[in-house]
């Protein structure tokens, strides 16, 4: 259609007379071997052509034009417009009704057909808006795409998207600077509860028509439409994070008194019968009891700290600071401040030398390898052994950190890195059940994944971290090697 | 006990300056207490503490700028003490001048620890420092730059060394990552702690009898690194 635009109204009619003229020079040539109707009939043929081409005006012309060269050329007398047989008149009178009637019929199927031509691509481009829109969340996203679209569809010089309410943006394409003159045709982006924003268009020539400002309309009410949507899934994803986190408050409340009380009562009573002088100053029980204060002290310090964590993993504050660290320096000070603790466990790290430097949060690894052993401490028995192995593999390390503790039923491998998660009784063993899960939390801000396999005879949890930050996957290190 | 180390106390929490009041009394220091900033820099100016134990968490003013204001007109030596998960305050308060730091809750051993290095290196600034530290086996001779385990000379490279040196010489107390840089390297240097992890341990294999598990050198995590001699 837009071809055809190219072709003026002007010129069709001047290819119509010329067509009709070249028509009449041939029909002219052959005038005395053709009979009279004949002719007639023959004429009709560049005028259903004339019709179906260049539109009904064209065609009407054309055929009043047809009517004056047949009586001018083909009826006697020649070379007027004098009638002097009725049959003559006749023939006329139905030439010119026949190819008026043509004309129009041809016209209107042709009018018709570019009609459902235009409403079958005016269809197409919404739908091809509105797949492009469908499932969009993001408000840019949908300004950029409804944008491209206008621009795709209507060939503007600049179109401005103007998004008001809730966080107001402008978004324009050509992305250069706004032209400085009114815009051609404003649509408002409207829903129903008000207005979203509003589509500015500009384009002098050629001017708008009815038909492209419907358009528009069209896009500008998808356009609504999708920024509506995604406002909508914002708030609900807002309301249930709200939800998520108002329940995890009151998962985390009960488990925390009772997670404090139980250090607290040892404390409480090992203080209250070191104070009451029932506990003799030379009796074996007293180290015991200044042991257990000291111990659940530490505990208690332990809860805190891993409540702090979960919370800032769960409000997404816990950006790790990365630096190139040496993994070995981070296990080994792990297993230095673990010593007492893993006494019974025999621990074996196999790490090799040539594992290169890691872009980590040397505080949150080292948090990690903490929970995994002493989860690992925990659930294995005394004396099995707990092994750490750490291997590159492309442009990542892989760490493992298996013992010989139980095993876990397939079904919960996943879910034991839930918060509050516990596969045995909450009295068998202490701790807050959130060691896995804030591992979990910093190994995924790491851009790693954490996850836990059974083994023949045991655990093993895996995790990978990336060995490549900022687009380096080791820094070159200035080393000297000569001895003073 | 004129003569007892003086140790001005800033923190207000009520129950934490009762009880290293009670512990520090206990050990023959002279103890004063200030429970905000200001009070805390008007004793420091009047009282001319031997040492001050700082909390980071004030109600009238940041602990690192408390530090800051001190070591404008003070060389007295300061413990901060604050809780676990603001390394970046206390590294802000060491690389302000604090000498050292304690996270809450502490243990009295660490708290003794920190108060005693604190004091030696006070002492050591006005001119009594010692040229042979010794940690375990381990002999360092800064003045003769030798190094040896038993009898046996740990050959070291410069950059090695330099590191050591610094360790050594202020040892028993934390040296923060940029300060390490600064003065092993170069100021410029002060955020390639890649550097400081590669040269450390290639030191702790020389050094160390088990570089996986440290008994000299010792991390500091998220802070730097302290070196552990023999009392």
């Amino acid at each position: 259609m837009r071809s055809s635009t190219f072709i003026s109204n002007t010129s069709k009619y001047l290819l119509a007379f010329g067509f009709i003229a070249l028509v009449t020079g041939f029909l002219f040539t052959l005038r005395d071997a053709l009979d009279t109707t004949l002719v007639a009939l023959l004429y009709l043929i560049p005028l259903g052509l004339i019709t179906a081409y260049w539109g009904l005006g064209p065609g009407i012309t054309s055929a009043l034009a047809t009517f004056l060269t047949f009586n001018y050329f083909f009826i006697k007398p020649y070379y007027n417009f004098a009638v002097h047989r009725p049959t003559d008149v006749v023939i006329l009178v139905v030439f010119l009704i026949v190819a008026i009637v043509i004309s129009q019929l041809v016209g209107r199927m042709q009018a018709s057909l570019a009609a459902a031509t235009a409403r079958e691509r005016e269809a197409t481009q919404l739908y091809e808006l509105s797949t492009a829109l469908a499932g969009l969340q993001d408000g840019h996203t949908i300004a950029e795409i409804l944008a491209k679209q206008i621009q795709d569809v209507s060939r503007g010089e600049a179109v401005e998207l103007n998004i008001t309410g809730g966080q107001p943006f402008v978004f324009r394409l050509p992305e250069t600077s706004p032209l400085n003159r009114p815009p051609e045709w404003v649509v408002l982006i409207q829903v129903a509860r008000g207005v979203l924003g509003e589509i500015r268009f500009w384009r002098a020539a050629p001017a708008l028509t009815s038909s492209e400002k419907r358009l528009l309309q069209t896009f500008a009410s998808q356009g609504a439409l999708a920024l509506e949507r995604a406002r909508l899934a914002q708030a609900e994803s807002r309301a249930r994070v709200l939800e998520e986190s108002d329940r995890l408050k009151s998962v985390i409340l009960s488990s925390v008194s009772h997670e404090l009380r139980t250090p607290l009562s040892t404390i409480k009573a090992a203080a209250s019968s070191l104070r009451s002088n029932d506990v003799h100053w030379d009796s074996a029980a007293r180290p015991e009891l200044i042991a257990a204060i000291d111990d659940e002290a530490d505990h208690l310090n332990m809860l805190v700290g891993n409540l702090l964590d979960m919370s800032r993993i769960e409000s997404g504050v816990l950006k790790p600071k990365r630096e190139w660290n040496i993994l070995p320096e981070i296990i080994g000070s792990v297993l230095a401040r673990m010593k007492h603790l893993a006494e019974e466990h025999c621990i074996e790290v196999d790490v090799p030398e040539s594992l290169p430097l890691m872009p980590v949060d040397y505080v949150q690894i080292e948090q990690v390898f903490t929970n995994l052993m002493s989860n690992s401490v925990k659930y294995a028995p005394e004396k099995s052994v707990i092994r750490v192995q750490a291997f590159v593999e492309g442009d990542t390390a892989h760490v493992i950190v298996s013992n010989q503790g139980p095993q876990v039923p397939q079904e919960h491998l996943e879910r034991i890195f839930d918060k509050f998660f516990r596969l045995t009784d909450a009295d068998r063993v202490t701790g807050t059940g959130l060691g896995l899960s804030i591992c979990k939390g910093i190994i995924e801000a790491h851009g790693g994944r954490l996850w836990a396999e059974n083994m023949h005879n045991g655990l093993a949890f895996n995790f990978t971290l990336p060995l490549v930050w900022e687009g380096i996957s080791s820094p070159i290190l200035p080393m000297d090697t000569e001895t003073e | 006990m004129s003569n007892a180390p003086h140790i001005l106390v800033i923190d207000d929490e009520p129950q934490i300056q009762r009880a290293i009041r009670t512990i520090l009394t206990e050990k023959g220091f002279k103890v004063t207490t200030a429970s905000r900033g200001e009070e805390g820099l008007t004793l420091a100016a009047t009282n001319e503490p031997d040492l001050i134990i700082l909390d980071l968490g004030l109600p009238d003013m940041d602990g690192v700028e408390v530090c800051t204001r001190l070591r404008e007109w003070s060389q007295c030596p300061i413990i901060i003490l604050s809780v676990r998960d603001s390394e970046r305050d206390k590294v802000a308060a060491l690389d302000k001048g604090a000498d050292d730091y304690l996270t809450k809750p502490f243990g009295i051993e660490e708290l003794l620890a920190r108060v005693r290095v604190g004091l030696r290196h006070s002492a050591s600034r006005q001119g009594t420092q010692s040229k042979v530290i010794q940690a375990g086996s381990l002999m360092i001779d800064l003045a003769w730059h030798s190094v040896k385990r038993g009898d046996e000379d740990i050959k070291l490279t410069a950059t090695e060394y330099k590191l050591l040196a610094y360790l050594a010489a202020n040892h028993g107390r934390v040296l923060t990552h940029q300060s390490i840089l600064t003065n092993v390297w170069d100021p410029a240097d002060a955020n390639h702690t890649e550097y400081l992890r590669v040269y450390m341990r290639q030191l702790r294999k020389k050094l160390e009898v088990d570089p996986e598990r440290p008994q000299f050198i010792i991390t500091e995590p998220g802070i730097g690194y302290r070196f552990i001699a023999n009392e």
